[in-house]
């Protein structure tokens, strides 16, 4: 009972953002081209036509070097990036809280947990993914599989911190004092207060997957049967007289803005809810 | 006492990374040579010439044993010894050592001036709360900084290389060109600077800019602001010498994290603008499956970075007088 | 001579859950060279009040002020923002609250006092630095030119508070409001800051501002009572302890450890909220129906001597 109703005054505050209600509705807008691709989509991204055609009424962005359509492309880039995206940063958003539950809560598991964390932090991530993908073979599930190893350490070091100043409340040391076990305050009493910050980094940490996503496939590491948008850019990129002709601008212009907005729209997303999870920031004008 | 446990972890995280490059080729699957001779299953097959692969063969020293190896490999990187690039065909510190002052060049340039702006707008911004100003500079700094660095590159490109040919597309110089001074040669790598420079500035302000304006608006709630302006001192006066650098304080680690971050999006500028720093290199050599370029600028990439991130540790204590007396 | 003269006072601060009415129709006088003291609960609004005569709050909150505060000829609340920035610091001195978190940590002390010296009395660096160190040693801290030199966080609490104190009394002011100073420092230290206190007041006039009647009571010449935003009495120190009429005042006598530490029943009132009537009156034990509807007003019963209770009405 009590959960619906902190639902409601949930919504009713970040409804005031405006910035948060336009990148919640952008993002549903992509959300709704992934999911309902098939329905969407005039072709199959995979058939091929006349290569290299411009903008017509058959095909609407007209087609890439080997023909394919690509407003289909653009459409089905959508599935692969927001699943990438959406994909790795529950998994590694629930990996991360995990550890950083545990590693706030036990002061020696903590310990080495950290070095280990910050030994992964210490490496830049991006140069990271380009050599393993070097030697690894580019696909989907390889990069997911990459990002999902390299994300988890910020999460746990955000919620370790957290659960290390929520474990000095009052409440938690009543719990202990009364002989709660564990789990049961870990459950009950820092698992609901460190949510909130588990949301806005769930937000955040899609956005920069797309980003590392869209860069990598850019770059040629992505896998080329399962195009994103990325992708889409890349072989656009690489293409001879992609800047001189008219070329970019159906080809290389939506793909690039998609990733764009979509970014976008996860940016002023999290930005509301920062804004909502940290009371300090919050002033008499909402923005 | 403080410092050396710092010291030695940094100590400890540059063995890390060391030991990561020895390990990574010899722990890839299938046999580490054979991404070299293009066996079966390999994407890219690649032809070496039985001189070439002599000399691979000894920089990885298979036929020894591992701790062997190991200790061969450590011993070369002291002596900055980093291999043979098989595209280049030359040291690979050498190549190495011909790009970074590029990549310095650029990621200097940029983080000076995104970190200046950041700055200053995020303190004018948390300043200016709720007003036309700051909701201004947060709906446009958010947004222009959810462009990809090398969508914003290519954006860049095309309007201001080809439709108004105002700057270079690519390269850091103009190829074989003959300076007659000092100057001249100066405005010509500005002139090819520009373009690159600005992209990983817009990329990265928003950043740095959300950090300040956080920062400073938790330190304009405090009282002491309050006692400033009891004295009747100036609002930009109270800005500039009470809050800003308090300001600062939290967030000079978290701008020197983000140098981590500004490596993967200066990777995409050299990428894009063909800037022939370390980025490109680290790119090329993925492309080409140059292994030993690879590793090489990938080792020299993380130094920079935990050095930077160790630079950044010693000037927060220098700072902070609370900490001074510790 | 009357120095400051507040009339009808409202500040009033417009907030999501509702306006925030923290202070309302206040009228006071501070003669020159007298010591008032304003006494209140948490939450009664007087440090609003003291902020509000120089109109301290930071420009992105929303505020309503109303009323008049003539000083020295002028109306506060009609200077512009650089005339009243003028006033601060200068004639009008306000010492804050909790000296732990209001001063900068960062900056060293000698300095915080000094930039006051230098923008007022537009002295060089050396000099206002120079003074600076006297009015460490005005106020009594051991070492003046050494401390000068420490940051904040190197200085004991009551050291802070005196350093306060030397803020305050820089630029030499005419009136200086007090907000508590002696909150949370130990006895034996706090009636070293109320002599300090009333030492350097000599020549100046002073508004207390304080929930410690005792302190009050140490060196305040006349006593108003605050309570929801309003005065409710107001007499010379001697009377409000030896003839306290206002029921909230009787109370608050009551509470003090001296007198037997007998709570007020209930709990200080919204500001969003107000009672009708009497605001007092839920928490009143000589309440009647009257007191529900209808709004007091004050009234002077003997000479001096102010009430706002409609018992005396």
């Amino acid at each position: 009972m009590t959960e619906i109703k902190d639902l409601n005054r949930f919504w009713n505050a970040y409804k005031e953002s405006r910035l948060g209600l336009i990148g919640l509705v952008i993002l549903l807008f992509f959300v709704t081209l992934a999911v309902f691709a098939p329905y969407i989509a005039p072709y199959d991204p995979h058939e091929m036509f006349k290569p290299m055609e411009h903008p017509s009424s058959d095909h609407l962005l007209g087609t890439n070097d080997i023909g394919q359509d690509i407003l289909s492309e653009l459409i089905y880039g959508a599935r692969v990036s927001l699943f990438i995206a959406f994909f790795v940063s529950v998994v590694s958003g629930i990996i991360g809280t995990a550890f950083g539950l545990l590693s706030g809560y036990f002061e020696m598991f903590g310990f080495f947990l950290m070095r280990i964390v910050d030994a992964f932090l210490a490496i830049p991530r991006l140069p990271l993914i380009i050599v393993i993908a070097a030697f690894m073979r580019p696909s989907i599930w390889n990069l997911i599989f990459i990002f999902i190893i390299l994300g988890w350490p910020i999460t746990t070091r955000i919620i370790r911190s957290e659960v290390l100043s929520l474990r000095t409340r009052n409440y938690v040391e009543a719990a202990r004092m009364v002989g709660a076990p564990d789990t049961y305050i870990l459950m009950k009493h820092i698992l609901p207060n460190v949510f909130p910050l588990l949301v806005v980094r769930l937000i955040i940490e899609a956005s920069h997957v797309i980003i590392a996503e869209s860069s990598l496939s850019f770059l040629g590491l992505g896998d080329p049967v399962v195009k994103s948008w990325g992708m889409i850019l890349h072989y656009a990129f690489v293409y001879p007289t992609i800047f001189i002709s008219d070329l970019w601008m159906w080809w290389m212009l939506p793909a690039g803005l998609c990733i764009t907005l979509t970014i976008l729209s996860l940016t002023f997303i999290g930005y509301a809810l920062e804004e909502l999870v940290n009371p300090r920031l919050r002033g008499m004008t909402r923005i | 006492m403080h410092r050396i446990t710092k010291i030695t972890g940094y100590v400890a995280i540059i063995l890390v990374v060391l030991s990561f490059n020895f390990f990574l080729p010899r722990l890839m699957p299938g046999d580490p040579l054979s991404f070299l001779t293009g066996a079966p299953g390999m994407d890219m097959p690649i032809v070496l010439d039985e001189e070439t692969r002599a000399k691979l063969l000894t920089y990885y020293g298979l036929d020894k044993p591992l701790s062997q190896q190991f200790y061969d490999y450590m011993l070369g990187i002291l002596h900055g010894d980093l291999g043979w690039s098989i595209y280049h065909n030359a040291p690979v510190s050498d190549i190495l050592i011909g790009a970074l002052k590029w990549t310095f060049l650029l990621v200097g340039t940029s983080t000076a001036l995104y970190m200046v702006l950041g700055i200053l707008l995020g303190a004018i911004s948390a300043w200016n709360r709720g007003g036309k100003s700051d909701v201004g500079l947060l709906v446009s700094l958010l947004s222009i900084g959810s462009f990809p660095p090398f969508f914003l590159g290519m954006l860049f490109i095309i309007l201001f290389s080809v439709k108004l040919n105002l700057f270079p597309a690519f390269g850091a110089q103009t190829p074989f060109m003959e300076y007659s001074s000092l100057l001249e040669e100066a405005s010509d790598i500005l002139y090819h600077l520009f373009l690159p420079v600005t992209t990983l500035v817009i990329s990265h302000i928003g950043g740095v800019y959300l950090l300040m304006r956080n920062s400073m608006l938790n330190v304009i709630g405090e009282d002491y602001i309050l006692t400033a302006r009891a004295k009747g001192m100036a609002e930009w006066y109270i800005m500039r010498k009470h809050a800003t650098k308090n300001a600062l304080l939290p967030i000079i680690t978290m701008i020197a994290l983000r140098t981590g971050f500004m490596i993967g999006g200066t990777i995409l500028v050299e990428t894009v603008f063909a800037y022939p720093g370390v980025g490109r290199l680290l790119f090329d050599a993925v492309m080409y499956r140059d292994y030993p370029l690879l590793q090489g600028a990938f080792l020299i990439i993380t130094l920079v970075i935990i050095a930077a991130n160790f630079v950044a540790d010693m000037v927060y204590v220098q700072l902070d007088p609370r900490l001074k007396h510790d | 001579m009357t120095l400051l003269e507040i009339t009808s006072l409202k500040t009033w601060f417009p907030t999501r859950d509702g306006i925030v009415k923290a202070v309302n129709a206040v009228d006071l006088k501070i003669e020159d060279k007298e010591k008032l003291g304003l006494i209140g609960e948490t939450g009664s609004g007087k440090s609003i009040l003291g902020m509000s005569i120089i109109r301290l709050f930071h420009s992105s909150v929303k505020i309503n002020i109303e009323g008049k505060i003539m000083y020295k000829g002028k109306d506060l609340l009609r200077l512009s923002k650089e005339e009243i920035r003028k006033i601060r610091g200068k004639e009008i001195a306000m010492i804050l609250q909790n000296p732990t978190t209001s001063l900068n940590p960062v900056l060293k002390v000698g300095d915080q006092i000094a930039e006051a010296i230098r923008l007022h009395q537009r002295l060089d660096k050396r000099t206002a630095r120079e003074k600076a160190v006297e009015m460490l040693k005005a106020v009594k801290i051991p070492s003046s030119d050494k401390m000068a030199n420490k940051y904040p966080h190197e200085f004991s609490g009551g050291m802070k508070e005196r350093a306060m104190i030397a803020m305050g009394l820089a630029c030499d002011p005419s009136l200086i409001i007090a907000d508590e100073p002696t909150k949370g420092l130990d006895v034996t230290i706090k009636m070293q800051v109320v002599k300090l206190l009333r030492e350097v007041t000599k020549q100046r006039s002073m508004l207390f501002i304080t929930h410690d009647l005792g302190v009050a009571a140490e060196i305040c010449d006349n006593i108003a009572v605050m309570y929801a935003g309003e005065l409710v009495e107001y007499a010379k120190t001697e009377d409000i302890f030896k003839n306290p009429l206002h029921p909230y005042t009787q109370g608050f006598l009551n509470s003090l450890p001296e007198r037997g530490l007998k709570p007020i029943r209930g709990m200080s009132p919204s500001l969003i909220n107000l009672p009708d009537g009497c605001r007092f009156h839920p928490r009143c034990d000589y309440a009647t129906g009257i007191c529900k509807t209808r709004h007091p007003e004050m009234v002077e019963i003997e000479n001096g001597h102010f009430v706002r209770c409609l018992l005396y009405d």
